[in-house]
Formats: C-alpha cells, sequence, structure tokens
C-alpha cells in the first residue's frame, strides 16, 4: 500500500499574486521507499514537502489532496502528524529550541504529553541508537553544525515516526558530517523501514541508495524514475538539471556512454576500464599555461602565527603563502583547520602576534582601517545574512554607496536586480549570496574574500556565482577563497592550496594539486586516475574520452 | 570535571537545594542577631570556598573592604546610641551605631555569598526540573531564552566582524557616539536575524506536536532516598528555627538602646539547629570527601 | 471576566496587603523579604494570564527572542550603563500589548541573571523590568499616545528615570538599608540617577534612531508568517 499518495496537488502562496508553486503534482510513495526529490531552488521542492505536513504548510489556495496511509494527511489529527511524519529542516541552529542536548531528545515526547517511563526508555535508546552518550548532558551551544543537525534527527526519531521528511538537511554542513548524516538516514531507513522523502543537492551522497528520484521544475514533476535511469531522462530532455547530476552520470551520458550508467565512482571505474580495455592512449589534457601564476602577488603572508587566547593553542602555525594579482585563490582544508581565522588575520580583526602581511606591496598595519576596507579589501562573510541591516536589498546597497549609477552596474553584474525591492530575509540561500556580494563590491576592493561562498547553494547558483567571479577576475580583481567545495575549486581556482594543522602546505594549479591527491580530490578524479592523469572535473574526463575516442576512430 | 560537579550537595535532587537557599537567605533576612550573622557568614564562606577553590577565595577577599567600609559609614549616617566613641562633623560616632554597621554589613556578606553558592548549584536545568510542570509555558520561554543569549553573543561577534571588513563598523579608534550607534545598528540586525530563524524555530516546534497535548516534563533528576531524608531535615530545622524566632530568641535590639538575647541558656537550641541548617552542603562535602578518603586508602 | 484578571485584583486588594501586614509583625530586616514576596506577587497574575492564554509557538519565539535580547542589550554596547534595555521591553509592550510587555521584562530579567548571577535583587527587577512593558504597553495602546518615534524616546527617558529607575534602586534600599529614613534612601537614589539618566539617554536614542524601524520588525514577523493576535486594549 501507498504510504503517502498525492494526487493532483496545486498550490499556490498567498503572497504570489496567482503564480503556481505546485503544478498538478501526482505520485505515490511506497512504505519503506527512500525517495530523493531534486529540482533548482524555487522549483517547488519545500513547499511539496511542507503539503505532506499540513501543520507546516503556509497560507495559500490548495488543490488535489495527499492521502496519508489512505486518509487525507488534513484529517489526521495534531497529534498523529507530530507523532508519525517527521520533518527536519535545512537550519541545524534553528530548529533546536531547548538548551540541553537530553531535553531537545525528549521535546517532542513533553509535547505529547508521554509518561516519564516512556519518555526514560525512548531518550536512552535514542541516544545510544545516535551515539549521543557522550554529549547527552553538554549545552546545544557547544555543539557542532553536525552534531546539531543529528540532535534534530534524533529528537524527531524519538517519537518513531512511520515517515521521515528531510528538507535538504546538509546543506549547512561540512562534507565530512554531511556524508555521515546522510548514512545515518540511510540506516534508519533500511534498519527501521522508515520512509525516507529527502530532498538534497549532494546528490553524489545519495543516489546510489535511493530507491527512486522526482525530478521537479516549475512546480510540476518532470521525471520520476529509478536514480540509475534519471540521469538519462534529463540528458535527453537537455534539462539544467542534468548538471547536478553525480559526476560518473555526467561523465558516462556526457562522453556518449552505452549500456548501464553508473552512479557510484566505483562503478564509474569499472565503466571506464572496460571502455579503455588497453588504457587510454591520450592520457592528459595539453598543458596550458596559467596566465595569471606569474603575475606581481596582491597579497602576501609571511610566516603568520596566532592564537585567541595567550593559554589556547595556536591555531595560525607560520602561515604563508603569495596570492597572484588577478587571481581566484582557493585554500581548502578540513574544517576547524583555521581557515577562516587566517581570512581574518588579513582584514586585521585577527592580529597575528608573529608574521608579516603585505595587501598590494604595503604592509597591512600601515593602512588605516578606512583606507584598508575602501578601494583595496573586502571580505564576504561565511553567513550572508551578516551583512544585512535594511529592510530591502535596494537600500543595502544603497547603504554603501549613494551613487545609483554605480548601485545599479553592481546590481546588474550580480544579478540581483529583480531582487531590488524584495526583503533580504526573503531571498533564497544563492539569492542572499549574490546580494550580499553586490553590498561588498560596492567598496570597490581590488582584493575579495570570500568565505565558503557555495555553503548551501546548488548547483546552478553555484555556476552563476562563478560567472560573476570569471566577471571579476576579467576586471583585475584578485579572489581570495576557502571552501570545503572540492569540486568547486578544481573547477573554477587558479590555485589550490591545502592547509593543515595551521600551515598552507602545498600550493599548485588544481590539475596538479588534486591530480597528485589520492583522497582529497574530486569525484572525476577518482574515478579516473587509473586511465588518466590530471583529470580533475567532468568536462576534463569527458573531454579525454571523447579525444581517446576520435584517436580510435 | 566542574569543582561543582564534584560537589555531593549539586549533585542533590534540585528540590533539595532550592529549599536549602530560599531557606539560609530567607531565614538570614529575619534574624539580626550577631552571633547567627556571623554563624550564617562562616557557613557561607566555607561553602563557597569549597565549591569555587582558589576563585572562590578572591571573591571572600574581596568582600572585606566592603564589610569594612560598611561598617564604620554606618555610624556616619546613624547617629542613636548611648556608648559615643567620637564626634565626626559634630555628630556623634556611636558604638551602638558601629556593631549595627557590623551586624548589616556581615548579613550583606552572608547573602552575597549564599547567592554565589546559589548560582554554582542551580544550574538553569535544575531550575527547570522544578518549575517547568508548574508553569509551563514561561519555563518553556525561559528555556528558549537560555538557548538563544548564547547563539547571539556570537552571531553579535560575527555580525561585528562582517560590518568590519567591509568598512561599515567601527573601528578601533572610533568615538564613542560611533560605537554606540554602531552597537546599536548591528542590535537591530541582530534582531532582524533572531526573529526569522525564530519562525523556523517555531515551526520545528509545531512538527513535534508543541501544544498538541498537555505538556509533560522530562525529569533528568530523580527524587533519591537521600534527597527525601535531607528534605526531612530541612523541613525539622526550619519549624525549630521559626519557632525560636516566634518566642525572640534571635531578637537584638541596637540602637538606642542595645538588647541582646544571649545565645546560650535557654535559646541554645534554636543557635544549634540554624547551625545544623546552614552546614548541611558541608557537612554533604566532607562526608562524601572522608568516604572517598577511605574507601581509596582501602584499595 | 477572565480568570487572570480576578487573580490580579485579589492580589492587589487583599493578598498584598497581607503580605504587608504580616510584615509588620515579622523581626529583623524583614522589609526585604517583604518586597521581595510582594514582588512575586505581582508577578504570578501575569505569569497565570499568560500560561491561560496558551500562545501558540509563533508568539512564543517572539517572545523569548525579545526577551533574550534584553539580556543582550546589556553586553552589546560597550559603554558603561549606557545599555537599551528598557527600549527593548518598552518596544515589546508597544507591539505586544502590556501583558505580553511585562512578560518580556520579567524574562528578560530573569534571563540575564542566569547569565551575570542571580541574587536577592531578582524577583526586584523582574518585576521592575516588566512594569516598564506594562507601561509602555498602556501608554502606546491603540488611540493613545502616537506611535513617533521621538515620542517613544521621551516616553522611555521618563519612565526610565522617574519609575523604573528609582524602582530599582528602592530593591538596593531594601538589601542595603539599614533603616528606612529619608536619610538614608536619598544617597542611594542620588547615586543611582546618573545610571539611571544615562539608561535612560539610551534608550531614548535607541527610540529614535530604530524606534519604528524595530516595530516594523515585529510587524513583519506578525504579517509575513501571520501570527499574534494580541488582547492589547491597555489592561
Amino acid at each position: 500500500m501507498a504510504h503517502f499518495e498525492i494526487r493532483d496537488l496545486s498550490f499556490t502562496y498567498a503572497s504570489a499574486k496567482g503564480r503556481l508553486s505546485l503544478d498538478r503534482v501526482s505520485f505515490d510513495v511506497d512504505k519503506g521507499q527512500y525517495l530523493v526529490l531534486c529540482g533548482k531552488s524555487g522549483s517547488g521542492k519545500t513547499t511539496l514537502l511542507k503539503q505532506l505536513k499540513p501543520v507546516l504548510s503556509p497560507a495559500g489556495k490548495r488543490s488535489g489532496e495527499v492521502l496519508f496511509n489512505g486518509v487525507p494527511v488534513r484529517q489526521l489529527s495534531e497529534r498523529d502528524q507530530a507523532a508519525k511524519i517527521g520533518y527536519v529542516m535545512q537550519n541545524p541552529d534553528d530548529q533546536i529550541v531547548t538548551d540541553k542536548v537530553w531535553h531537545e531528545l525528549a521535546f517532542g515526547l513533553e509535547s505529547l504529553g508521554c509518561d516519564q517511563k516512556t519518555m526514560r526508555a525512548r531518550v536512552a535508546e535514542m541516544a545510544c541508537y545516535f551515539g549521543i552518550q557522550d554529549w547527552f548532558h553538554r549545552d546545544v551551544a557547544n555543539l557542532s553544525g553536525g552534531q546539531k543537525q543529528l540532535l534534530n534527527l534524533a529528537s524527531i526519531m524519538a517519537m518513531q515516526p512511520e515517515v521521515l521528511i528531510l528538507d535538504e538537511p546538509t546543506s549547512q554542513l561540512d562534507p565530512i558530517a554531511a556524508s555521515d548524516f546522510l548514512n545515518t538516514v540511510r540506516k534508519i531507513n533500511l534498519e527501521l523501514g522508515t520512509t525516507v522523502i529527502i530532498t538534497e543537492h549532494r546528490l553524489e551522497d545519495i543516489f546510489p541508495h535511493a530507491d527512486r528520484a522526482v525530478v521537479m521544475d516549475g512546480g510540476r514533476v518532470i521525471a520520476d524514475d529509478r536514480p540509475r535511469n534519471i540521469g538519462r531522462l534529463l540528458y535527453e530532455q537537455d534539462n539544467p538539471m542534468f548538471t547536478a547530476m553525480p559526476t560518473p552520470v555526467r561523465v558516462f551520458y556526457g562522453s556518449g556512454g552505452s549500456g548501464e550508467c553508473p552512479l557510484t565512482v566505483r562503478d564509474g571505474r569499472s565503466w571506464l576500464s572496460e571502455a579503455f580495455p588497453a588504457g587510454a592512449k591520450v592520457k592528459s589534457l595539453p598543458e596550458t599555461k596559467n596566465p595569471v601564476e606569474d603575475n606581481e602577488p596582491a597579497l602576501i603572508m609571511k610566516e603568520l602565527w596566532f592564537r585567541y587566547e595567550k593559554d589556547t593553542p595556536d591555531i595560525m602555525r607560520g602561515v604563508s603563502a603569495e596570492v597572484p594579482t588577478g587571481s581566484l585563490y582557493a585554500i581548502v582544508g578540513g574544517n576547524g583547520a583555521g581557515k577562516s581565522t587566517t581570512l581574518k588575520a588579513i582584514c586585521g580583526i585577527n592580529r597575528p602576534y608573529r608574521g608579516k602581511i603585505r595587501i598590494f606591496g604595503k604592509p597591512v598595519e600601515k593602512y588605516r582601517s578606512a583606507e584598508l576596507f575602501s578601494r583595496c579589501l573586502a571580505m564576504l562573510p561565511q553567513d550572508p545574512k551578516s551583512l544585512f541591516v535594511k529592510k530591502t536589498v535596494r537600500e543595502e546597497l544603497e547603504e554603501m554607496n549613494s551613487d545609483k549609477a554605480r548601485v545599479g552596474e553592481i546590481a546588474a553584474l550580480c544579478q540581483v536586480e529583480p531582487l531590488l525591492d524584495s526583503h533580504p530575509y526573503d531571498l533564497s540561500g544563492g539569492e542572499q549570496q549574490r546580494a550580499a556580494l553586490a553590498k561588498v563590491l560596492l567598496t570597490e576592493p581590488r582584493l575579495l574574500l570570500l568565505d565558503e561562498p557555495t555553503k548551501g547553494i546548488d548547483s546552478f547558483f553555484k555556476e552563476t556565482f562563478a560567472g560573476i567571479l570569471a566577471e571579476l577576475k576579467a576586471k583585475g580583481i584578485t579572489i581570495v577563497m576557502v571552501s570545503h567545495d572540492v569540486e568547486f575549486c578544481a573547477r573554477y581556482a587558479d590555485m589550490v592550496s591545502m592547509f593543515f594543522d595551521g600551515q598552507i602546505l602545498t600550493t599548485d594549479t588544481p590539475r596538479r594539486f588534486f591530480g597528485s591527491n589520492s583522497f582529497y580530490t574530486t569525484a572525476a578524479n577518482r574515478m579516473s586516475r587509473h586511465v588518466f592523469t590530471q583529470a580533475v572535473t567532468a568536462e576534463d574526463v569527458i573531454a579525454l574520452c571523447r579525444a581517446n575516442r576520435e584517436g580510435e576512430a | 570535571m566542574k569543582r561543582e560537579e564534584n560537589d555531593a550537595f549539586s549533585r542533590c535532587h534540585p528540590a533539595v537545594g532550592f529549599t536549602f537557599f530560599v531557606g539560609a537567605i530567607g531565614l538570614g533576612a529575619m534574624i539580626m542577631h550577631p552571633a547567627y550573622i556571623a554563624a550564617s557568614a562562616v557557613f557561607a564562606v566555607t561553602y563557597y570556598c569549597l565549591l569555587k577553590g582558589a576563585r572562590g577565595m578572591k571573591l571572600v577577599a574581596l568582600s572585606i573592604p566592603l564589610f569594612l567600609f560598611l561598617t564604620f559609614a554606618n555610624p556616619l549616617v546613624n547617629h542613636d546610641g548611648q556608648r559615643v566613641l567620637t564626634y565626626v562633623f559634630g555628630k556623634p560616632y556611636t558604638f551602638e551605631a558601629l556593631l549595627y554597621g557590623m551586624v548589616i554589613a556581615g548579613m550583606l556578606i552572608a547573602m552575597i555569598l549564599w547567592a554565589g553558592c546559589y548560582n554554582a548549584v542551580m544550574t538553569s536545568d535544575k531550575f527547570m526540573t522544578l518549575f517547568g510542570g508548574m508553569i509551563p509555558t514561561i519555563s518553556m520561554l525561559l528555556l528558549m531564552v537560555l538557548r538563544l543569549v548564547p547563539n547571539m553573543l556570537r552571531k553579535i561577534g560575527q555580525l561585528a566582524g562582517a560590518r568590519r571588513c567591509i568598512g561599515r563598523g567601527a573601528a578601533e579608534n572610533a568615538t564613542k557616539k560611533e560605537q554606540a550607534a554602531d552597537s546599536l545598528n548591528v542590535l537591530s540586525a541582530l534582531m532582524t536575524w533572531a526573529l526569522e530563524g525564530g519562525v523556523i524555530t517555531a515551526d520545528s516546534m509545531k512538527a513535534r506536536g508543541y501544544g498538541t497535548e498537555r505538556r509533560s516534563s522530562f525529569q533528568i533528576h530523580t527524587l533519591t532516598g537521600q534527597d527525601i531524608c535531607l528534605l526531612g531535615t530541612m523541613g525539622v530545622l526550619t519549624v525549630m528555627i521559626v519557632r525560636l524566632i516566634a518566642l525572640g530568641g534571635t531578637a537584638a535590639n541596637y540602637t538606642p538602646i542595645m538588647e541582646i538575647t544571649p545565645v546560650t541558656g535557654r535559646y541554645v537550641w534554636g543557635f544549634a539547629a540554624y547551625c545544623a541548617f546552614l552546614s548541611l552542603p558541608t557537612v554533604l562535602y566532607i562526608k562524601e570527601a572522608v568516604q572517598w578518603h577511605i574507601s581509596r586508602s582501602g584499595i | 471576566m477572565k480568570r487572570s484578571r480576578i487573580v490580579m485584583l485579589v492580589m492587589l486588594l487583599a493578598v498584598i496587603p497581607a503580605t504587608l501586614l504580616l510584615g509588620l509583625k515579622l523581626p529583623g530586616r524583614s522589609y526585604y523579604l517583604l518586597s521581595a514576596l510582594v514582588a512575586l506577587e505581582i508577578l504570578i497574575p501575569f505569569f497565570m494570564a499568560f500560561e491561560g492564554r496558551k500562545p501558540q509557538p509563533r508568539e512564543l519565539v517572539t517572545v523569548a527572542v525579545m526577551s533574550a535580547l534584553v539580556t543582550i542589550a546589556r553586553v552589546a554596547v560597550p559603554l558603561p550603563s549606557f545599555k537599551p534595555t528598557f527600549a527593548v521591553i518598552m518596544l515589546s509592550g508597544i507591539a505586544f500589548g502590556p501583558e505580553t510587555g511585562f512578560i518580556v521584562g520579567a524574562l528578560g530579567a530573569l534571563g540575564s541573571d542566569f547569565f551575570y548571577g542571580q541574587g536577592p535583587f531578582t524577583p526586584w527587577q523582574m518585576m521592575a523590568y516588566g512594569m516598564a512593558g506594562v507601561l509602555a504597553g498602556i501608554g502606546f495602546a491603540p488611540g493613545r499616545l502616537p506611535r513617533k518615534n521621538w515620542v517613544m524616546g521621551v516616553f522611555c527617558f521618563i519612565c526610565t528615570v522617574l519609575f523604573i529607575g528609582p524602582l530599582l534602586d528602592t530593591s538596593t534600599v531594601t538589601i542595603i538599608a539599614t533603616t528606612f529614613t529619608w536619610e538614608n534612601m536619598l544617597p542611594i537614589y542620588a547615586s543611582g540617577l546618573p545610571v539611571n539618566l544615562t539608561q535612560g539617554a539610551c534608550s531614548f536614542l535607541t527610540m529614535l534612531l530604530f524606534g519604528n524601524a524595530i516595530l516594523e520588525k515585529l510587524e513583519r514577523v506578525r504579517t509575513q508568517y501571520g501570527m499574534m493576535e494580541t488582547d492589547d486594549d491597555g489592561l
């Protein structure tokens, strides 16, 4: 029997002036199924998920119906809705209500009025299943993002729901915490048989395990099949969603592969081995000279040492780097390695106790603060919301520069013109990112620092964002970015540095950098390294496949 | 492990702690007798130092000048009394007023220290255990406040940092006016951020059934036999002390005529009860320390 | 009549006078105990009213955010006693009505005492902060004072300097004064005056700069996400 039956569901937000956000959506979700819902941001994924749990559905006009176990979901009592349909949201922080881990675990049970004995048993069970015992008594404020999201999941599982709905649960997490989280979700699905409905950007981690993928676009379902077949459907439709597919899928169709489509790196490797049984003739792409490599350095860091308190360990332990003018310079590395601390040191917020920073040849301490942050240096913070203080995007931008013409230019560059009169908090993550970038650019920086700019953004917004960065580079602006996003850095950066243990260990072009790593590298490289050398993006691999085929023909 | 977690009394049920502190501070405010105040101060200092260790000594040391100041200042405003020691600005400086000042100062310091102990022992989760069932909505609110404040403090740092990095925040050498204006700006941005986040928190509460049933409250602390025993002991002692106060056993008058009921003699049981009450946390601490010592040396 | 209103009347007309009478009979410096009791008795009807209303999560969260801001306001501005605490409370009172305003103030005080230390002054502080919310809620109930920045600023300044500040100073009196004479109390009020003036000035400035902007933010949460039906009829 179907768990959820969605019948001809249409929905219009009260504020949307008649524009349909969901357009006659119909599909069933079977019991115990692991269903992944994909689509660009704004395609109606979240709107659809919220319709599955009516206490969360916003005001608006609705037609069609949603059945849960054969009963219209809106007729379910609030108690049943709470207990049977679990819902995990995007932001790990805002979902937590109480200040202690144990209390958060018990929150749902308290709401349902469970008695002490049941609560004790369930809470204990959850703490063990999710490995929370060690931090059971801790304050929520001292948890990492990954732990917080795991706590949110555990707190919902404590109510023993039949269905688990997850709305981009890992978008705010670093890659390691994200894959831990997704593994836990998979474990719940496999071990408890809980139905899972998830929306997610990180399809690489989900596709191999999901039973089914539903693709949405403009409020409609445009594809609904097993994950293995979805790639072909999208490729044939030439749908932009194809770019969000896992690397092996993109390489497979992009290079005109035939047979069964690989979903994982492992499958991708064996597919490549079969495609080139005798090894590839063309092993690597021609080396292109990186035009910016020899430019004058815009930023020089020399032996920087920093710690927050006198008696805490050093965060920066001799950081040295030279950033060529006009380059996009990426610093990658694990969580808490000190990457963001380094950016703050460049801005002069953290003062290294040893070492020198030179910006455009001049020591940073020689700049007056007003001089440094005007026409020189600016930083886009990790959370773009940190920059918003006004009611509309326009006011935000005009706070920086009263020259309307210039504001218009920058707004056009960052593609935020249609959003100028919106409230900054009403924008999607990617739009907020661009609005914040516009605000930062209005200080006319020559050196732009970006802290995790791709966090929580889907692949389309990433591409738009990369386009803007390319335009900035063309104008001679130097960009330094720290990121977890290996794929993004491989594709767009000019230079990549590895940050580890308070130091910058290696620096090279993305091809040489990722090409010589075997774990800390892109999926494309892991998939193809036994056949090609230094192919680090899906595009590289596709180009090499093609080159070899042409060679054969 | 923090020192407070090491303390046997802190590990008792919150009801024990709360009753004790209400008793210690409440009874303390009703008794003006120098011997009782001295006892309260001594036990407060002892327990505070046990709880806080070396850091505790510091506050105790700091309170000595306060004690002296209040003691010697009182006769300057209070001129009643018979034994005139000297004249200051033509007004009498009396022995009685001096003693009264000492009593008031001692009481104040005892109260400060008991409040310090209270803050260390009665953590927010204990407070919640006590009142969560009684006033569920208000305690829910308090919980959320306790959760939000550290979050907001962190966010304030981020907001100020983000603004500085685009050259908008107050620089290091900013004037007071700029600093004030900038921090109000940050506060306003913080408010928007928190209110928008709050919408998600509210959804998360609804998603987990907040308000569907009468709320129960998860008790992380359980009432043990020892807790009941302690509550009983405190109850008996409190009744004795209240009886003592009603009988006038703690009566003390300073100005204009000094009359202090002696501690020894017919009211000695009362003084004993008062000391017994106040010494409970210290006794528990020492008892446990001794037990550990014995069990360790036994190994 | 609502239950909470009845409780409030009973408190004001019977319980509080009874407490005061009882206090006359207690020995020692019972006026501290007494005053703390009275403060608590004032809190009870407000708390009961709020409990009885069964507020929805969105309202709860908003009240919690404002209360937490009261705590934050004590540290956010790096200048001594120049704190926008009362402005935050009064704006909540204006936006949500006196009853909710009281809750924001009282919880703000309690919450911040969890971070900066509780003491004998806590019940007093809760009551006084709460009263700030009530005053603003009554003063700016629909149809009363106009919600203009400068009007709110002046109102906030006057309340802080003439009412809330002295109320807090009175708690100091009950804790440290040796006897209740004008002679003893005046120095305490006098020493409190500069602090109250600075506080008042900060409140005034906050209202002048942000008064309506903040009200708009609260309004936005209310309309954007459809919440909070208050009965702000001004008590």
